[in-house]
C-alpha cells in the first residue's frame, strides 16, 4: 500500500489529496496544493524554514508525514489572511529589515506569531531564545528579534506603543 | 513603498520594495517553479573521495533511466584556468569519468517522476571501484608520495606563488618578533536555500533555458553554452528569487549541465533539487593554515611579514572564478590597511581530495585578516603595548589618501585610525582591565581591515580566469504610462537592489521608487554582466543606472523643452517633471513618455532617435577597486571551564562611503557578521584521513542562531570614494571579515593572564579548554 | 532526501498496534527522531504504525503519590504544566530546553525514552526521576524501572514486540532539591554532557551522568558527591577515559555544577 488517500483542511479549505505515505507534508503543500510559500531548508528538523501550523500549533513540516496529517487543519503562510498579529508582524519585518533573501522569512513569521500570542511578556533574551530554531544566513537576527520584540511591546496593554 | 520621511533617493531608507511577497510566500524560488512532464533528478554520487571508477551497473529495466558520463557524449568538462604562471588546470568532468576525486563527487545522474522514485533508482545502481590512497592533509598534499589526484600533473597544487622581499636583517634591528601556527577551519557557505536547476529546451526558439539559483546568470550562460556546445544565442539562464548565495551560487555547476543535456535528450523538462545533504558535501571555503612570522620596532611599528600559507582548494578549479582565488591574494591582502615595509609570501593552492572551493563572502580577506590580526596582538603582548597602540602606530593615515601600498593597492579614500579610535571609545577598556585584575576571563579584541571592492578590468585581467569584468550596463526604458523599467545583468538574492536601484533612479530622474521597475535574473532580458560577486553591485549597477538615466534625463529634457515651446538650457529634470528654470512651467515625465510613444507627431524635429530607452555603461576611474574599512571590537567572557566563549559586548565602526541606503547596509553587515561569528565559534566541516565528511546535518555543522549573535553596536563614517558615482563602496563582504580575528583577540586577550592562547578556528570550547590546559601543563 | 517507501497504518487500539509493531512495523510518534532518519534513508521501515490516536496515548493521571505520563505526551505539553505539583515544575524546566518549540508541539515523552539517543534530555532526566516505563507486548504489560530502560545507543530494554505505554514517575514533595546542568554549544543542539541530582529529604540523594555516547550513569546514592564533590566528581568522570579530556572536564563542571544546585540555600 504505497499510496493512501488523505483529507486535511488546508487554510480553511478541506481538501482530499491522494499521495505517497512517504511523502513529508513541506512537500505535500508545496508540490500537490501549489502552496510554495512553505520552504525547504534541511529536512531534518534543524532549519525551521519548513515550519507551519498544524492543528493551531507550529511545527516542522519537513519531518511530518502524509498519513499523519489525515484530519488535520493546517495553516501555511498563505493562510494568514486577516490575522492582526500576523499583520502586525509583516509590518515590523518590513520596518525592521528582518528580511533578506526571504527564503527563511515564512517559517519564522510562523514561529515568530507563536512567541506572540504564546508568550506575551516574553523579553529579547527568551524572544531569542525561543526563535533559535529558525536559523537565517542572511540577516544576523537582529531586525527580526527587533520585529518580534516591537510587535509584543505594541500589544501590551500599558506601553506606550500604539 | 509609501513616501518616507528620510526620502526616497541615495542615502534615504526606504521600505524595501522586494519585502512584500517574500513576507506573503509569494516568493518565486527555483523549488517553487515546476512544468508539466517535468522529470526529477536524483545524482549518484561517490561515498568514497579518490576511486578509480570501473563500472556503474544500473538497474535491470531501468537502465534508460540512469544516465552516466558515457550516456551523455558530446558535453566538455569544466575548465577554470588562470593566467597566472604555473597554473594547473584541472578538467571536470560533469559527472565522474575514469576517477572519483571526493565525497559527494556526482557519477549518475537518475531521472524519475518523483525526487524520491529518482532517489530509488540511485539506492540500487551498483558502483564497482577501486579504492585509492585519499589526500585529505593540504599540508602534506604536495609531498612527493602524495598519491596524484590529476595523474598528468607533477604535485597536488594547482599554484604556488611567492614574493621575496629580504627580511634577513630584521632579526638584528626589531624590538619583537613572534611567529605564530594559525589554521582557519573548512566552511560551508550555507544558504538557507540550496542549489536549484530546472533544465528545458524551447524547441520554436531552439534555446535552452535553464532555470537555476544562481549569483551570476550571464557568466553561467557562458559557460554552459561552452561545455553544451550550443552558441550563446541558445542559452538563456533565468535566475528567479535565491535564497542566499554568499559566494555559494557564483559558479557553473555540473548539475546545471548535466540537467540541460539530459532536457535535450529526454525531450522533457528536469529539475534537480540540491538538498542539505548534497550541500554541505559540495563545496567548501576558507581552510587556510599559516607560518606567519612579523617584526616589530619598540612603537609596534612593522618592519615585516614573513608567511608560508596553504590553502585546501580540494579537487577541482571551479568555474569562473578557479582554484587559487583564496592562496593568490594572501600575499597583497596580508598587508591589509597597514604601512608595511617588506613582505615575504609563499603560497600554495594545495590540490586534495575533498570539494573544490568556492570564494565565500570575504573571500581570503577572512583567513588573512585573522593571521594578521592575531600575529599583530601577539606583538603587542610582546611589547606590553596595548593592540590600538600597535594598529595606530601602522594604519595608513587619513592624509596619505589616496595610498599605494607595497603590494600595489591602491586605497581610495577614508581615515582608517579615526575608526580605530572611535571603536574602542565605546569599549570601556578600563573596566575591562578592572575586571581581569579580579581574575575575570574576559577580554576585548579588536580588528582593522579595509575590503576592496567593485574592483575590475585592472585587477582581473592579471588574473586571467574565465571573464574579466569591464564596462557594467544598466538599461532605462521609459514606458507609455511614465513608469521607468530598469534592466540590469547582476542579480539581487537579499541585497535589495529592486530597491536601492529604484532609489538611484529616482535620485536621478525624481520618479517615485514605486514607479520604477527593476528587473534582473533573466540573460533575455538583461545587459551582459559578470554579475553579483566581490561587493561590485552597489557601485557598478549603481553607477550604470545612474550613467542610464542621466542620459534618459537628457532626452527627456529634449522634449519637455520642445513641448514647453523653451530652449533645453532653460529646463531641467528633477521630482518626475521637466521644470522651466524660469517659471513655474513644467511637463510630467510621464507627459514626456505619452509624448514619444502616442503622440509622436507633438515631438520636435532632431529629437533623438534612440527615444526612451537607454542602455548606458559604467566603470569607475580607476577601476582598482573601492577600500570600504572597519574596525570590529569585542568583549568576549571566557568559561574557563568548559571553554564556551560568551560575546558580551560588539562594536563596529565601518566606512562604505556614500551610504545608498544605510538600512540595508546595516542589514549587509549584520549578516556578514553573523557569518564571521560562525567562522570564529562555530562552523566546521572536518574531514577524516580518508577524505569523509564528518557533518553531514546541520545538527553537526552548526550555523549561529538567534542567542548566538548578539545586537551589535554599529557606527558608521561616511568618507566619500573619489571614484564612485555617488562615492559609494562595496561593503557586502566587510561584515563578514572581521569576526574570528576580534574574536579571537578578546578571548586571547582574556587568556593572557593564563599565558594561553588559540590559535584555531573555530574558537570551540574544546579548542579554548585544550588552550587552557596546555598553558597549565607548561606552567606546571 | 526522501525517504525509502513505507505504508502507513493507523491503529485504533493498544493491542492492534502492538500486533503491528510485532509484525515489524515501526512505531510512529512524533518522528521528530523518526523523521530525520527516514529522509537520510537511515531508517527504511515497510510500515509506520501511528500511535498518535490511541486512547490514553497522552495525558497525566496521578494516582497514589505516582504520575502516569502517557507515550504520547508531549514535550510542549509537559513545558506548559501537563504534569502537576513539584515534579511537573521540573519536568517543565527540562522540557522547555528540548529542541525548539515547534518540535516539542510534536515530540513525545515516550518517544524520546524509546529512541534512546544517549544525548536525549528525558534519558538523562527520567532515571534521575526514578520511577518505571511501562512496557506493553503481545503478552501483556510489563514494567521496568527506568534507570535500566536505556540499555544501549539507541537500545532499549523494550523488546521488539514492544511498545512504551506511559512512564510513571513519583509525584516529589515540595522541598525536593534538583539539580540539572547540560552543556550545549547551542539553544536547542543535543547536550554533550548532562548531569542531573536529586536530593529528596530523607533519602539518599540520586545522580545521573549522561549524554556520555553510551547509557547513562546512575547513581543511587550519591552521597559522596554531595559530600567531597571535587574529589568524586573527578573519579567518576575517570571511568569514561574514551571521552576525550573536553568532554571529561565538562562532565566533571556537569556534575560540579548540578551538585551547586541541589545545595544552593
Ligand atoms: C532539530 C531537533 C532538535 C532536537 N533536540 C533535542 C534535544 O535537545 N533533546 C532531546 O531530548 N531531544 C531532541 N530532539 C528529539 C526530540 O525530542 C524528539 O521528539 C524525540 O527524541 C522523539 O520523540 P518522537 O515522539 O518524535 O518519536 P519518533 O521520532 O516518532 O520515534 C522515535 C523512535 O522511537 C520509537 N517509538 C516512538 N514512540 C514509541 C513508543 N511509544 N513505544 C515504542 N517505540 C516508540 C519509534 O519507532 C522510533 O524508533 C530534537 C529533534 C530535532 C528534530
Ligand atoms: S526544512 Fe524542516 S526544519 Fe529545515
Ligand atoms: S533572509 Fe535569507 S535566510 Fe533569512
Amino acid at each position: 500500500m504505497s499510496r493512501i488517500s488523505i483529507s486535511l483542511t488546508v487554510n480553511g479549505e478541506r481538501t482530499e489529496v491522494e499521495t505517497e505515505p512517504r511523502e513529508h507534508l513541506a512537500d505535500l503543500l508545496r508540490g500537490r496544493l501549489m502552496l510554495t510559500g512553505t520552504h525547504v531548508g534541511c529536512e531534518h528538523g534543524v532549519c525551521g524554514a519548513c515550519t507551519v501550523e498544524i492543528d493551531g500549533v507550529p511545527a516542522r513540516s519537513c519531518i511530518t508525514y502524509a498519513g499523519s496529517c489525515d484530519g488535520a487543519s493546517v495553516r501555511t503562510i498563505e493562510g494568514f489572511g486577516d490575522d492582526t498579529v500576523m499583520a502586525a508582524l509583516r509590518e515590523a519585518f518590513m520596518q525592521e529589515h528582518a528580511l533578506q533573501c526571504g527564503y527563511c522569512t515564512p517559517g519564522m513569521l510562523v514561529a515568530a506569531r507563536d512567541i506572540v500570542l504564546r508568550l506575551p511578556e516574553a523579553d529579547e533574551a527568551r524572544v531569542r531564545e525561543e526563535l533559535a530554531g529558525n536559523l537565517c544566513r542572511c540577516t544576523g537576527y537582529r531586525g527580526i528579534v527587533r520585529a518580534v520584540l516591537g510587535v509584543l511591546a505594541a500589544r501590551r496593554p500599558r506601553s506606550g506603543h500604539v | 513603498m509609501t513616501a518616507e520621511p528620510g526620502g526616497l533617493g541615495v542615502g534615504a531608507s526606504p521600505r524595501r520594495k522586494e519585502d512584500a511577497r517574500f513576507l506573503h510566500g509569494r516568493g518565486r524560488f527555483v523549488a517553487d517553479i515546476t512544468r508539466p512532464g517535468m522529470l526529477e533528478v536524483a545524482f549518484l554520487r561517490s561515498p568514497i573521495a579518490h576511486a578509480r571508477l570501473l563500472a556503474v551497473t544500473k538497474p535491470a529495466g531501468q537502465e534508460k533511466r540512469v544516465f552516466t558520463i558515457a550516456d551523455l557524449d558530446g558535453i566538455g568538462t569544466i575548465r577554470a584556468n588562470s593566467a597566472l604562471p604555473g597554473f594547473r588546470v584541472s578538467e571536470q568532468p560533469a559527472l565522474a569519468k575514469d576517477k572519483v576525486r571526493h565525497v559527494g563527487e556526482a557519477i549518475a545522474a537518475c531521472v524519475a517522476e518523483s525526487r524520491a522514485a529518482a532517489e530509488d533508482l540511485a539506492a540500487i545502481c551498483v558502483l564497482d571501484y577501486e579504492a585509492l590512497p585519499a589526500v585529505s592533509d593540504m599540508r602534506t598534499a604536495c609531498s612527493p608520495t602524495a598519491p596524484l589526484l590529476h595523474e598528468s600533473w607533477s604535485m597536488n597544487a594547482f599554484l604556488e606563488t611567492r614574493r621575496d622581499d629580504d627580511v634577513s636583517g630584521l632579526d638584528a634591528i626589531a624590538a619583537a618578533k613572534v611567529t605564530r601556527t594559525l589554521r582557519t577551519s573548512r566552511q560551508c557557505m550555507a544558504p538557507i536555500e540550496g542549489r536549484g536547476v530546472l533544465a528545458e529546451w524551447d524547441p520554436r526558439l531552439e534555446q535552452m533555458i535553464v532555470t537555476t539559483s544562481t549569483q551570476m546568470p550571464h557568466v553561467t550562460k557562458s559557460g554552459l553554452a561552452d561545455c553544451l556546445g550550443l552558441d550563446e544565442g541558445q542559452v538563456r539562464i533565468v535566475s528567479p528569487d535565491v535564497g542566499g548565495g554568499f559566494g555559494y551560487k557564483g559558479i557553473l555547476l555540473p548539475e546545471e549541465i548535466v540537467c540541460a543535456s539530459l532536457a535535450i535528450r529526454l525531450g522533457r523538462p528536469v529539475r534537480w533539487l540540491e538538498d542539505r545533504f548534497e550541500q554541505l558535501t559540495a563545496a567548501n571555503c576558507r581552510e587556510h593554515h599559516y607560518v606567519i612570522t612579523a617584526w616589530a620596532d619598540r612603537a609596534g611599528k612593522l618592519l615585516g611579514v614573513e608567511c608560508d600559507a596553504i590553502v585546501d582548494a580540494g579537487a577541482y578549479s571551479s568555474y569562473p572564478f578557479g582554484a587559487c582565488l583564496e592562496a593568490a591574494q594572501i600575499g597583497s591582502i596580508l598587508p591589509g590597511p597597514y604601512i608595511l615595509p617588506l613582505l615575504r609570501c609563499h603560497t600554495v593552492s594545495a590540490c586534495t581530495n575533498k570539494p573544490p572551493i568556492l570564494p565565500y563572502r570575504g573571500v581570503a580577506r577572512t583567513g588573512v585578516c585573522y593571521a594578521m590580526e592575531t600575529t599583530l596582538d601577539a606583538l603587542a603582548r610582546q611589547l606590553g603595548i596595548m593592540p590600538q597602540a600597535i594598529r595606530l602606530a601602522n594604519l595608513v593615515p587619513a592624509t596619505a589618501m589616496p595610498y599605494r601600498n607595497l603590494v600595489g593597492k591602491v586605497f581610495d579614500s577614508g581615515d582608517y585610525p579615526e575608526s580605530l579610535r572611535r571603536a574602542v571609545a565605546a569599549i570601556d577598556v578600563d573596566k575591562i582591565r578592572a575586571r581581569q585584575a579580579a581574575g575575570e576571563t574576559v577580554g576585548f579584541g579588536l580588528a582593522t581591515f579595509c575590503e576592496q571592492g567593485a574592483h575590475g578590468t585592472s585587477v582581473y585581467h592579471a588574473w586571467g580566469i574565465p571573464f574579466v569584468p569591464g564596462f557594467e550596463q544598466a538599461y532605462a526604458r521609459l514606458a507609455p504610462d511614465g513608469v521607468l523599467e530598469l534592466r540590469v545583468g547582476v542579480h539581487s538574492h537579499g541585497q535589495g537592489l529592486e530597491t536601492t536601484l529604484a532609489q538611484v533612479a529616482h535620485e536621478i530622474l525624481g520618479i517615485h521608487p514605486d514607479q520604477v521597475r527593476v528587473v534582473h535574473g533573466d540573460t533575455a532580458l538583461t545587459p551582459y554582466s559578470t554579475g553579483t560577486w566581490g561587493s561590485r553591485a552597489m557601485v557598478m549597477a549603481g553607477g550604470a543606472v545612474a550613467e542610464a538615466c542621466r542620459q534618459l534625463a537628457e532626452r527627456v529634457a529634449a522634449i519637455g523643452a520642445a513641448l514647453m515651446q523653451v530652449s533645453g538650457a532653460d529646463v531641467r529634470v528633477a521630482d518626475g517633471k521637466v521644470q522651466r528654470t524660469d517659471t513655474d512651467g513644467f511637463v510630467t515625465i510621464a507627459d514626456v513618455a505619452r509624448t514619444w510613444y502616442r503622440t509622436p507627431q507633438n515631438l520636435p524635429p532632431g529629437v533623438n532617435k534612440g527615444g526612451l530607452e537607454v542602455t548606458a555603461g559604467y566603470r569607475p576611474d580607476p577601476d582598482t577597486g573601492t577600500h570600504s574599512y572597519a574596525c570590529h571590537a569585542v568583549v568576549a567572557r571566557v568559561d574557563t571551564e568548559t571553554g564556551a566563549v560568551v560575546l558580551e559586548d560588539y562594536v563596529v565602526v565601518e566606512d562604505g562611503g556614500k551610504l545608498v541606503n544605510p538600512m540595508i547596509v546595516d542589514g549587509q553587515v549584520m549578516g556578514g557578521l553573523a557569518q564571521g561569528i560562525g567562522t570564529a565559534l562555530y562552523e566546521e566541516m572536518p574531514y577524516d584521513t580518508e577524505g569523509q565528511p564528518l557533518a553531514a546535518t546541520l545538527a553537526d555543522y552548526l550555523l549561529p542562531g538567534t542567542t548566538d549573535v548578539p545586537d551589535v553596536r554599529l557606527d558608521h563614517m561616511e568618507t566619500l570614494s573619489p571614484w564612485t558615482t555617488f562615492g559609494q563602496k562595496g561593503i557586502g563582504e566587510s561584515g563578514a571579515i572581521g569576526p574570528p580575528a576580534a574574536i579571537v583577540n578578546a578571548i586571547n586577550d582574556a587568556l593572557a593572564g593564563l599565558g594561553a592562547e588559540v590559535m584555531d578556528l573555530p574558537a570551540s570550547p574544546s579548542r579554548v579548554l585544550a588552550a587552557i590546559q596546555a598553558a597549565r601543563a607548561v606552567k606546571a | 532526501m526522501k525517504p525509502a517507501v513505507f505504508s502507513y497504518a493507523r491503529p485504533k487500539s493498544w493491542s492492534d498496534a502492538v500486533k503491528l509493531v510485532a509484525s515489524g512495523a515501526r512505531a510512529g510518534a512524533g518522528t521528530q527522531s523518526l523523521g530525520p532518519l527516514l529522509n537520510l534513508r537511515l531508517a527504511q521501515p515497510d510500515m509506520i504504525a501511528d500511535l498518535r490516536h490511541l486512547p490514553d496515548y497522552a495525558g497525566v493521571v496521578v494516582s497514589g503519590g505516582v504520575l502516569r505520563i502517557g507515550a504520547g505526551t508531549t514535550h510542549a505539553a509537559i513545558e506548559d504544566g501537563a504534569v502537576p505539583g513539584r515534579t511537573g515544575e521540573i519536568m517543565a524546566g527540562v522540557a522547555r530546553r528540548i529542541a525548539y518549540r515547534p518540535v516539542r508541539n510534536r515530540g513525545t515523552i515516550g518517544g524520546s525514552l524509546a529512541h534512546a539517543d544517549p544525548a536525549a534530555d528525558w534519558v538523562a532526566v527520567l532515571p534521575a526521576l526514578g520511577g518505571t516505563a511501562i512496557a506493553l507486548g503481545l503478552r501483556g504489560e510489563r514494567r521496568v524501572p527506568l534507570a535500566g530502560f536505556v540499555t544501549g545507543i539507541f537500545e532499549t530494554a523494550l523488546a521488539s514486540d514492544e511498545l512504551l505505554r506511559a512512564v510513571e514517575v513519583p509525584t516529589l514533595p515540595a522541598g525536593v532539591r534538583w539539580g540539572h546542568w547540560k552543556f550545549c554549544r547551542k539553544v536547542g543542539e543535543f547536550s554533550k554532557v548532562t548531569a542531573c541530582v536529586l536530593s529528596v529529604p530523607g533519602t539518599a540523594p540520586r545522580a545521573v551522568l549522561a549524554a556520555l555516547d553510551r547509557p547513562p550513569l546512575v547513581i543511587e546514592d550519591a552521597s559522596a558527591l554531595l559530600d567531597d564533590t571535587e574529589a568524586e566528581a573527578a573519579r567518576i568522570v575517570s571511568a569514561f577515559p574514551e571521552l576525550g579530556e573536553w568532554r571529561r572536564a565538562v562532565a566533571q563542571t556537569a556534575l560540579r555544577k548540578a551538585v551547586a544546585a541541589v545545595k544552593q540555600p
